[in-house]
């Protein structure tokens, strides 16, 4: 529910209730007091009746005005109560039902009590009262009505500035354009846009600072390992290398190409992460597909692994260099984790990429093998590609699971 | 050929020119910004290796500069930046090649080899090594005028050891030169044995001498003794 809906239905119910209120009350003391005044006519009337007959020793005729009504009943006794109320009865002269105040007396006439019931129709005073009470109901809800919709225009117009911080908000990417300060001359809003300038601010500076860490981290850590690496192949050139000199180079080749690997690894998760690897373009998964599969032959061969290789012609929309990585991902996974002699095959169907592979351990655990750094123990991996391939999927909004069924680990990334 | 390192790490810059003085290069170094900014400025060079991280400038304006002057040096971008951007950046001011740290001193041997031969050797794009000669074009190999068939990573492969002849060759520089970024299953330099086995066999079939030799499992070495 939006902010003027909700205002809106607040203020219709209490206009409502606050409109039903007044009319309650408002009604009820204007017919309080209209019967009030009936009430002493009617009294009044009475004590005319009784000073007529006491006078004239009859009962007075029946008066001129056509609302008024006397009636006369003979009575057992006499009781010196006076009843008044409302009640509906039959005008004779009028020949129709109305409302009507009535007072109930008892008098004595020639010795013999008698009931007076004195009768005075109500119509006209419901015509007033019904006129009185629209005259000033129709106007309030009136004024009423026009202040809902005034108040929502208005509304509408005052919170403006909030919605464009809200539109900004909401299409607010640290790869493209930054906030841009609005025009408001209230307050609240010229807080909440310094705020989010501010705050913006500070993750733009945030984020290139990471960015520039992430170069420079790069560039230190690389620059030894380069001249390690550099250092090892100028010893290689001496050409006085003994067997045991030369295993502890091949062992120190290994090494620094690990090293490598790890801080490669790690600069990558951290670029995926904040998604500097660029545009997405048109893939055809397929043919990416078939070249990997040609630069891994020699080692699917080496192994004698059997590869089956079934690809329809899907496009994907990717960023080809993660992609890429997902598929040498992939591929050196189904190797790397194989059996000599085993199995690999690959489906491409319908959006859904399936790379499975025989391998010479049972079911993995599936909450782990994402996590960085783990791996198997007899691995030589560094322990990244998994979580590489799995962040690489959530940025690019694929999904990835893994299955296993006898013999067969299953990775299955939809495209989607 | 003369060739300038544009380096200010010492150890680096130093194993640099010590591997490529011995192919009977002539090396100079700049360790600094304004160093390289006066050596490009006065000499010329048959190729220059470039850094881009100097700690008194940024080796982007080196390019620019080389490039404001109008010398047709080859350049080399050496650099542990691997943003996709750096790289088409460089690449775009002019460079011919981008090399990431850390890499195989082989590799930017190959690469500098590959460079000098596009710029001064428009005329013969063949390669010869004794009974073995190169067509860089067609990419064939033929053996006393005899044609062999390669596959394209034994060709790359030959290739690469002719350029580092008479070094020895580590398989993992062998191993990454070949697979780029998916030479990463560090314990399989072996598979690198089997191409050096087809590779050898193919040479001596067609009446070539046996130019490999084991450098105690490490590596290789293609020279002629």
């Amino acid at each position: 529910m939006n902010l003027f809906t909700k205002y809106n239905r607040l203020l219709l119910a209490v206009l409502l209730v606050g409109l039903l209120s007044i009319g309650f009350l408002f009604y009820n003391a204007l017919n309080y007091t209209l019967n009030s005044k009936i009430d002493e006519n009617l009294r009044e009337e009475l004590i005319e009746a009784m000073d007529y007959q006491h006078v004239k020793n009859i009962f007075p005729a029946p008066p001129e005005d056509v609302d008024l009504v006397i009636e006369y009943k003979p009575a057992l006794k006499v009781s010196r109560k006076q009843y008044s109320g409302d009640t509906t009865f039959y005008n004779p002269r009028k020949k129709q039902t109305e409302f009507a105040r009535y007072l109930k007396a008892d008098i004595i006439f020639g010795k013999s009590p008698f009931h007076v019931i004195i009768l005075n129709s109500k119509a006209a005073q419901s015509r007033q009262v019904q006129i009185v009470f629209w005259a000033i109901i129709i106007p309030v809800v009136i004024l009423f009505g026009l202040l809902a919709i005034f108040n929502r225009y208005l509304l509408m117009k005052l919170w403006l500035p909030f919605y464009d911080i809200l539109n900004q908000i909401k299409s607010f990417n640290i790869m493209k354009a930054s906030y841009k300060a609005l025009k408001t001359n209230i307050s609240e809003f010229q807080q909440l846009d310094e705020a989010l300038q501010q705050m913006t601010g500070q993750i733009e500076d945030d984020f290139r600072e990471i960015k520039l860490f992430t170069e420079n981290a790069s560039h230190e850590m690389m620059t030894p390992i380069a001249i390690i690496n550099s250092k090892l192949d100028t010893l290689l050139q001496s050409g006085t290398l003994a067997e045991n000199d030369s295993n502890a180079l091949l062992d120190l080749y290994k090494a620094t190409n690990r090293l490598n690997k790890i801080n490669q690894s790690l600069l990558l998760l951290v670029k995926i992460d904040h998604e500097l690897l660029g545009e997405k373009v048109l893939l055809k998964p397929a043919e990416l597909i078939e070249q990997k599969k040609d630069n891994f032959k020699e080692l699917i061969d080496e192994r004698h692994i059997k590869i089956t290789c079934l690809t329809d012609d899907t496009t994907i929309l990717g960023n080809k260099y993660q992609f890429d990585i997902l598929l040498s991902n992939l591929f050196s996974n189904a190797i790397r984790h194989n059996i000599n002699g085993g199995e690999i095959r690959i489906e491409l169907k319908e959006g859904e990429l399936r790379f499975e592979n025989t391998g010479s351990k049972g079911e993995l655990p599936q909450g782990q093998i994402f996590e960085r750094f783990y791996k198997d123990p007899q691995s030589d991996g560094v322990g990244l590609g998994l979580s590489i391939l799995k962040q690489i999927c959530i940025k690019q909004g694929f999904s990835l699971q893994y299955t296993y069924r006898p013999f067969f680990h299953c990775f299955e990334v939809k495209f989607s | 050929m003369k060739i300038l390192i544009i380096e200010d790490e010492p150890g680096l810059s130093s194993a640099i020119k010590d591997y490529l003085t011995t192919e009977g290069n002539l090396c100079e170094t700049a360790l600094t910004y304004e160093t390289a900014y006066q050596k490009i400025s006065l000499y010329t060079y048959d190729c220059i290796l470039l850094d881009l991280m100097l700690p008194d400038g940024n080796g982007f304006k080196l390019l620019q500069h080389l490039k404001s002057l109008k010398k047709a040096e080859g350049v080399i971008i050496i650099s542990a930046r691997n943003a996709l951007d750096d790289r088409i950046t460089g690449l775009n001011l002019g460079a011919d090649d981008y090399l990431i740290k850390p890499f195989h001193l082989s590799e930017l041997n190959a690469r500098i080899a590959a460079i000098i031969r596009r710029k001064n050797n428009l005329y013969s794009n063949v390669l010869n090594f004794n009974e073995i000669s190169i067509n860089l074009d067609a990419k064939m190999i033929t053996v006393n005028e005899q044609e062999v068939h390669f596959t394209r990573k034994e060709y790359d492969l030959l290739l690469y050891f002719i350029y580092n002849k008479g070094k020895a060759i580590s398989k993992s520089a062998a191993a990454e030169h070949l697979w780029g970024d998916d030479a990463d299953m560090a314990d399989s330099f072996d598979f690198i044995y089997t191409h050096i086995k087809n590779v050898r066999k193919k040479l001596s079939d067609a009446g070539a001498q046996d130019y490999f030799h084991s450098v105690y499992g490490v590596g290789y070495r293609f020279a002629d003794i």
